[in-house]
């Protein structure tokens, strides 16, 4: 006990000091190896850590982060947010709802935030700004909108729940539709009632043709999430599958049709992408080998004892893990966040009669307002970096978004519908 | 020193693009051979061990690299203003903490790797010994204890992300 | 002075596996007074069964019970358990072709890889099923089978005139609704709780593939118990085995009952079709593992074939 509370400490302490993640959770994990399992040989470390990102499922994660530079680099991801704004851009506010329907459009297509935060401010934060949306709440829409590819089919996030927990990722993607689609709903909400308090108005009505055009402009782009959620729910592809083939069908579209990218183009996004896949696979490693000895000290075990002898019911339980992302979500990296609580918590879950995809939903909504509440939330660092503006900047803006967040993840927690609805339909 | 990186950066930036478009192209080629392949699919059953075999040496042949150009992720908000407030050299506390540790997981990635080259475990599939999955965060450790003490000892900038190795 | 034992594997906690180490602890418990129990982690908590066995041999675990069929990259024998019709059809005299030595010879293949055999359980069998009748050789012929990944399934397949495809386990199910493969093999609780079952119409009796777990010690474990303690290891094994033969049993006919509710058409081989396919597929099976597994194969085979001839005649 007290050793758990001194590693605990130091974990934050490195946290804190800005030491890298890999060694916020590597070091703890060396000293809970001495503490606990001293008797264990070391090398059980790197073991845990190599077999552990060695899994096919896992194999989606650089192929949807591959295809989603290529798209993000290309053509594909304005050209989607075209379409989307031809749709709605004439509503008042319009270019906000285009910004939402944008994100949730490349989000099909996108399996990672930080990547459609990327591809959608560069495209639609000088169009907000150009409409009078305030500052603030361009940055704080633009960022938080991306939360919605997190939880839109095909997400990374849900391929690591599904492979920490054994829960179907296909069953994961087709309850991320429709929750992702509540939240996209709930930023509309937000930004209609901005743009009236501020008097923003829409771009004038598209013209039939002008909606035809952008449909054909569109053409290709969309055959991409048809591709990928086409591909998995008619049993066609496994999502590693879809993965690999929405790469392919990425450079197909990009290099030879559209043109958009060259030899060299492709060359730099591979390298990006790899730099990237790196990062959250380090991390997944390290988790591995903590979550190793988090199954070995059989603490999901004592949990459930534990909450049996309080009798705690899933009620009190569910808010007892929303209160514990939400702060650990405040300082942590997504993924590692997962990788710590989801082995402890997912069995505790499921023994208070929890369904494992509604749970899935509640972490990964979790996970998408981690991304972006301050003060660490890298969907920030990315935004500030693709638009050249301060954090605090960012973290102004969010606010709003955050709170609307917080009431999604209430009634996403409390009225498993909105979360099993689609799955059961399907299966 | 500084053209000993150049050349290993050289080396890192070419492996991983090899490697992920020859992950592409396999793992693809995998997805059609069994959609349109008929029974020849039988003998492609390798690729999938092949290509996550890849993919942890993509991982691993990349750490260092994303170390340098400052991607691996670390909450920074504070490090500048608790190293103001104590006076202590944070930004060194951490490159020689993270020398270490890489240093310590490399030399334990070997040992793993040793063992299981001399147990003789061989994929029941590929035919090629299991002990070298392990080789990879052996080299991944060192590419990261590399640039942690470059950095220690200055040879590198990781903490302003416009470095060499982002041009 | 007490131990706990930790032991990992990758079934489910209503598995046999787990069923059988849960008595296995009581008993064991029981002899020893206490000072030898079991903490049993189900479910790959631990890692895959690659990872497991690895881990028992290097100590970090202290035993694993797992399918020979995935250690074949540390036991290359091991795959004489994918030749079919390895065993007779009847669970008794199966078990007594174990007990005849075959078991024992067995085990010592893998004493010589850094890991301590303890014993040998039979975990299921396999039986055919198809979106094609299969109750005849004959009907065999020009199928396609999904198999797992192994060089003696494939060959043993070939003289029945059927294409034997590699597949994971996981892409199964989509395989055989596509219909990449006609077929597949599989216990009956497997091929119940997969639902392959929903995309078969034919299901043939035939117990023609043997599914078999060991239980593997780290050496420097086992051999820190004393002798006592090792023996009432072994023995409550020993007689744990017919309670675990009873529920594998149970559980299939269980499976089978709910198959049969589906709407398959079930047959079951009598003892002389039975015959005939074990005439068409051992022995290519067999040369193909003498062919892999060289002098040392040879060596287990014939232990094999001395048990069985002993239980047959
Ligand atoms: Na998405
Ligand atoms: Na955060």
């Amino acid at each position: 006990m007290i050793l758990g509370i001194g590693i605990g400490f130091l974990a934050l302490i490195l946290l804190i000091c800005g030491f890298e993640m890999l060694m916020v959770l590597g070091i703890p994990t060396l000293a809970v190896k001495a503490g606990l399992f001293a008797n264990l040989p070391q090398i059980i470390v790197p073991q845990r850590m190599t077999s552990g990102i060695n899994q096919s499922l896992l194999l989606a994660i650089p192929f949807f982060l591959f295809a989603a530079e290529l798209m993000g680099q290309g053509q594909i991801a304005k050209r989607l947010t075209g379409l989307v704004r031809a749709l709605v851009g004439h509503a008042r506010g319009g270019i906000g709802y285009t910004t939402i329907g944008g994100a949730m459009g490349f989000g099909s297509v996108s399996g990672s935030a930080p990547a459609t935060v990327a591809a959608m401010g560069k495209i639609l934060y000088p169009e907000l700004r150009r409409v009078k949306f305030t500052d603030r709440f361009s940055l704080g829409l633009i960022v938080s909108s991306a939360e919605t590819a997190l939880l839109i089919p095909p997400s990374i996030t849900l391929i690591v729940y599904g492979w920490i927990t054994g829960t179907s990722i296909a069953a994961l993607f087709a309850a991320g539709l429709s929750v992702g689609a509540v939240l996209g709903l709930a930023f509309a909400v937000l930004t209609a009632i901005e743009a009236r308090r501020t008097g923003v108005q829409g771009d004038p009505r598209a013209s039939l043709s002008q909606i035809w055009q952008a449909f054909r402009d569109a053409g290709w782009a969309l055959g991409m999430p048809v591709l990928i959620l086409g591909g998995i729910y008619s049993g066609l592809f496994t999502p590693t599958e879809a993965a690999v083939m929405s790469v392919v069908y990425a450079i197909l579209v990009e290099g030879f049709i559209y043109r958009s990218l060259d030899l060299r183009a492709f060359v730099a996004i591979a390298e990006r992408s790899a730099i990237q896949n790196a990062v959250i696979f380090l991390l997944l490693a390290l988790g591995t080998a903590l979550s190793y000895f988090i199954a070995m000290a059989q603490i999901p075990n004592a949990l459930i004892n534990a909450l049996a002898y309080f009798q705690v019911g899933p009620v009190v339980f569910l808010m007892v893990v929303n209160i514990t992302f939400i702060i650990a979500g405040m300082f942590i990296d997504p993924n590692s966040i997962q990788l710590i609580l989801v082995p402890a918590l997912f069995p505790v879950a499921v023994s208070l009669g929890v369904d494992p995809v509604h749970f899935g939903m509640i972490v990964a909504v979790n996970i998408a307002l981690g991304m972006v509440s301050p003060p660490f939330g890298l969907d920030l660092f990315v935004a500030s970096s693709t638009l050249q503006k301060p954090v605090t900047e960012i973290i102004a803006g969010v606010w709003p978004f955050i709170i609307v967040n917080l009431i999604v993840l209430l009634l996403v927690t409390y009225v498993p519908g909105i979360a099993t609805l689609v799955p059961d339909l399907l299966f | 020193m500084k053209q000993l990186l150049s050349i290993i950066r050289m080396f890192e930036r070419t492996s991983l693009v090899v490697l992920l478009f020859a992950m592409t192209g396999l793992f693809a080629f995998n997805v059609l051979i069994r959609l349109w392949g008929g029974s020849a699919a039988t003998s492609f059953g390798w690729i999938d061990k092949v290509v996550r075999t890849m993919n942890i040496f993509l991982v691993f042949l990349a750490a260092g690299l994303a170390l340098e150009l400052g991607k691996q992720v670390a909450v920074d908000s504070w490090r500048q203003r608790i190293a103001a407030r104590t006076g202590l050299p944070l930004t060194r506390i951490i490159d020689a903490t993270g020398l270490a540790f890489s240093l310590y997981m490399a030399w334990q990635s070997w040992n793993m790797a040793q063992f299981v080259f001399a147990s003789g475990q061989v994929s029941a599939t590929m035919g090629i010994a299991i002990g070298w999955i392990y080789v990879a965060p052996c080299i991944g450790f060192l590419l990261l204890a590399l640039r942690y003490g470059c950095s220690l000892f200055g040879l590198i900038d990781r903490f302003n992300t416009a470095s060499e190795a982002g041009q | 002075q007490e131990v706990s034992l930790r032991i990992g594997h990758v079934e489910s906690p209503h598995s046999t596996t787990q069923v059988l180490l849960e008595r296995l602890s009581e008993k064991v418990g029981e002899k020893t007074g206490g000072a030898v129990s079991f903490q049993i982690y189900p479910q790959s908590q631990l890692g895959g069964q690659r990872e497991m066995t690895e881990a028992v041999q290097f100590g970090a675990l202290d035993a694993t019970a797992g399918p020979v069929a995935f250690m074949g990259g540390f036991n290359p024998l091991a795959s004489i358990m994918d030749i079919p019709f390895l065993y007779p059809g009847d669970p008794q005299q199966a078990q007594a072709v174990r007990d005849s030595g075959f078991a024992d010879a067995f085990c010592d293949s893998f004493n010589l890889r850094g890991v301590t055999c303890i014993g040998l359980y039979p975990n299921g069998t396999k039986q055919f099923t198809s979106d094609r009748p299969i109750s005849t050789l004959e009907e065999f012929s020009g199928q396609k089978f999904r198999v797992m990944e192994s060089a003696v399934l494939v060959e043993s397949f070939k003289p029945v005139g059927v294409t034997a495809v590699p597949i994971p386990f996981s892409e199964l199910y989509t395989a055989l609704q596509t219909g990449i493969v006609d077929g597949e093999e599989n216990p009956l609780d497997t091929i119940f709780n997969m639902k392959f079952f929903e995309v078969q119409d034919y299901l043939t009796l035939s117990g023609h593939g043997a599914i078999e777990n060991v239980i593997l010690f780290n050496p420097a474990v086992w051999d820190r118990l004393s002798d006592d303690q090792r023996l009432a290891i072994t023995s409550s094994f020993d007689e744990v085995i017919p309670e675990m033969i009873a529920h594998k049993t149970a559980a299939a006919e269980t499976s089978l009952a709910a198959i049969r509710e589906a709407g398959l058409t079930v047959t079951e081989l009598t003892d002389d079709q039975r015959a005939r396919f074990r005439d068409a597929m051992f022995p290519a099976a067999r040369d193909a593992f003498l062919k892999q597994a060289g002098s040392e194969g040879q060596a287990l085979f014939d232990a094999y074939q001395a048990a069985y001839d002993t239980v047959m005649n």
